[in-house]
């Protein structure tokens, strides 16, 4: 389990960068840029979902 | 869609865009920005329309067929209490929980000793801003949030959830109403996206406002730093939520960066410095940004007046309307100017006069669009809203 407290350079947009989650990972087998999509998309509801806490309510 | 109301509507969105952008449309705008007024006018309370959002839009929607505007905000109670209870948030006094039914929501701000950031954080926010809302700010402004290293619980769990979901839900109600106001009214919704200064929201929601002027003296250097790491990350969320075809704003609102609630020397140094390129940069992406310069910004007017031509529209709440014409009019269409007192405790008489003043004085050349001063609260007056809006459709044409 990676260590969630230690600061990471996220940039906006981003709460675990997809550098991090490849890591995790096994070695691709199909399309890489799909994974990534898909990861990087869901990602950033996480981000939405913090900042609009902190800026809207 | 009836084709009559879809041409109603393009001839408001053009109004509307056309006034923004400084220009002069066939009449002057109407975009009252209403709260709480909407429960009052359609028959709920306060905590109806906190609690439940359908209805807050259908109030809204009530208001919009009604009252025949051409563009409003589509839904101005915005902090929907099913949604801060889902998350646990603390910081929210709710009406029909809190508060009288009839009371709109508070926002409680702790004492300086219990700020939900404590200065000695200030070094984390600056690393990892994201990580430090999630791992640290969440955790103390929620009563159900578990931190990083803390057993976790059921209701830590459900607030993720629960609180993921009903954000989802309540954002996807907006593009609903939006439709709704266009095939119902032929009603633009007003603006798209939102903003706030970098030093504004360090106040509001980490260091609290007098946490903040201490830092200021004690610790500048990691005020501007905290408000440098948080600017890509607002400029990023401000465009994410930005209207995609470019037409109605960003809305920023500026809370208690001026003079006095702060220094010039701190508007200079920290706060314009780093909202300045934010507002560049939404700019650059060909967005407009709604200046919603809540409280009074008269100290600060000329540097505003650096922004791009058109970048903006400066609204007026509680600085003289004409005066602000005079420093900004050449650049940036305005806004507002119709006291929230006035409407509150005036006349129709009185709101005709003022609204005249305003008209003559400002919106003669176009680049006006008509407002309150304020966000518009249950405690305005029907026929005071009546009498602005009528006088305005008629009195504003060009």
């Amino acid at each position: 389990m990676p260590d969630e407290t230690r600061e990471l350079i996220r940039p906006p947009g981003v709460c675990i960068p997809w550098e991090e989650k490849l890591k995790e990972l096994p070695p691709l087998k199909g399309d890489a840029r799909l994974v990534q999509k898909v990861w990087e998309d869901t990602d950033s509801l996480a981000y939405t979902y913090i900042w609009q806490c902190l800026l809207s309510f | 869609m009836a084709k009559d109301m879809e041409q109603l509507y393009a001839e408001r969105l053009r109004r509307y865009t056309t006034a923004m952008r400084k220009g002069k449309p066939d009449r002057i705008p109407i975009r009252p920005f209403v709260a709480e007024f909407v429960a009052k006018y359609a028959g709920y309370t306060c905590q109806e329309v906190t609690q439940d959002y359908e209805k807050a839009f259908a109030a809204t929607r009530k208001c919009a067929v009604d009252f025949d505007w051409d563009a409003t905000v589509a839904n101005m109670v915005y902090g929907w209490a099913g949604l801060t209870q889902a998350i646990g948030l603390k910081y929210y006094a709710v009406p029909g929980v809190d508060l009288d039914v009839n009371t709109g929501f508070q926002y409680i701000e702790p004492p300086e000793d219990k700020a939900w950031m404590p200065p000695e954080d200030y070094d984390a926010l600056i690393a990892d801003p994201t990580g430090y809302l999630f791992n640290v700010w969440l955790p103390r402004v929620s009563a159900d949030v578990a931190a990083p290293g803390q057993p976790n619980t059921l209701r830590n769990n459900l607030s993720f959830v629960k609180g993921g979901m009903a954000m989802m839900a309540y954002f996807g109600g907006f593009g609903r109403q939006a439709d709704l106001l266009r095939r119902e009214s032929g009603t633009v919704s007003a603006i798209a996206g939102i903003l706030k200064a970098p030093m504004d929201i360090l106040a509001d929601k980490l260091r609290g406002y007098l946490g903040l002027c201490t830092d200021l003296y004690d610790r500048p250097k990691k005020v501007l730093a905290a408000c440098e790491a948080l600017a890509p990350h607002l400029a990023h969320v401000a465009l994410s939520g930005a209207d995609p075809t470019k037409n109605v704003p960003i809305t920023i609102w500026m809370h208690r960066g001026c003079v006095p609630f702060v220094n010039m020397e701190h508007f200079e140094r920290i706060f314009w410095p780093t909202l300045k390129p934010i507002l560049q940069e939404i700019w650059r992406h060909g967005h407009q940004v709604l200046f919603y310069a809540e409280g009074k910004w008269g100290a600060h007017l000329k540097r505003f007046a650096e922004l791009p031509d058109a970048s903006i529209i400066y609204h007026v709440d509680r600085d003289d309307i004409f005066e602000v014409h005079k420093v900004l009019g050449h650049k940036f269409a305005l806004s507002g100017g119709i006291p929230n007192d006035l409407l509150a405790f005036g006349t129709p008489k009185q709101i005709r006069e003022v609204c005249k003043k305003v008209i003559d004085g400002v919106g003669r050349d176009g680049g006006y669009i008509m407002d309150a001063s304020a966000i518009v609260q249950n405690d305005a007056r029907v026929e005071n809203i009546r009498a602005m809006t009528d006088f305005t459709r008629e009195y504003g044409v060009y």
